[in-house]
């Protein structure tokens, strides 16, 4: 018998808020998204299963930083449950 | 509207204008030879463009974590008596002030080279944008040249 491998649909994920400003606010049409991962996921599997549903992110994606938490963290860090995320596009203050 | 103020440190993101002559009194100190304090105000013409407005949006909470950042790291380089970060949020029209930024130190110089780190980091990493309109109607998010995070200037 061959199977085939799938994600079972119980599978534990963990939730996660993400904030969007600027270009990629206006090129989804909101500041903030709630979206479930698997747990130990880290800020690139993030940025990876964002760029699937959202262009905007993808055109984006090699000028993303990533903040947990608000502070600023490498694509390795790992992602926990209830962590604030932020998708931070290239400062303009000032 | 969001602040953290201290005796010694006072962190402003703000809808409304900035206040220069609250700043300058919050700055003096009698141990303070000289106040240096910069205004960053928005350009008319950029690259042969005209500018109508610039318009800021700021992840509000992260911005102050980060100033915040900034001004211990200038505490622990240079001697600071007293310093600000103000930074405006909303519609800012040519000629008008986006942002403050101001150190007493007992001597001039330390408090050039402090304010400039202030702002030349405040660019680099503070969770700010802005998008300029133009005369023509176009709008754009400006991008800046900041990575962000670890790499600030020296």
């Amino acid at each position: 018998m061959i199977e085939t491998s799938s994600t079972p649909v119980d599978a534990p994920t963990i939730s996660i808020r993400i904030l969007l400003f600027s270009v990629l606010r206006e090129g989804i049409g909101r500041g903030d998204l709630e979206i479930s991962i698997p747990p130990g996921s880290s800020a690139t599997d993030l940025l990876d299963h964002l760029s699937k549903s959202y262009p905007v992110i993808e055109s984006h994606r090699s000028i993303i930083r990533v903040a947990i938490n608000q502070v600023y963290v490498d694509e390795s860090a790992e992602v926990s449950h209830g962590d604030e995320v932020a998708l931070i596009t290239p400062v303009s203050g000032g | 509207m969001l602040e953290e103020k201290s005796d010694d440190t006072w962190i402003l993101l703000t809808h409304q204008g900035l206040d220069v002559e609250a700043v300058a009194d919050f700055l003096r100190h009698e141990r303070a030879g000289g106040i240096n304090m910069f205004l960053g105000t928005t350009r008319r013409w950029t690259r042969g463009m005209e500018t109508v407005d610039l318009e800021y949006e700021a992840y509000e909470s992260m911005a102050i974590e980060e100033i915040r950042r900034l001004t211990s790291e200038a505490d622990r380089r240079w001697p600071i008596m007293k310093m600000v970060v103000h930074h405006r949020t909303g519609l800012v029209a040519v000629s008008q002030s986006s942002v403050l930024v101001g150190v007493s130190t007992p001597h001039r110089a330390d408090a050039f080279d402090a304010s400039r780190f202030l702002i030349d980091s405040l660019k680099e990493t503070v969770p700010i944008w802005k998008r300029e309109r133009y005369a023509s109607g176009e709008v754009e998010w400006v991008q800046g040249s900041g990575s962000g995070g670890n790499e600030r200037p020296v």
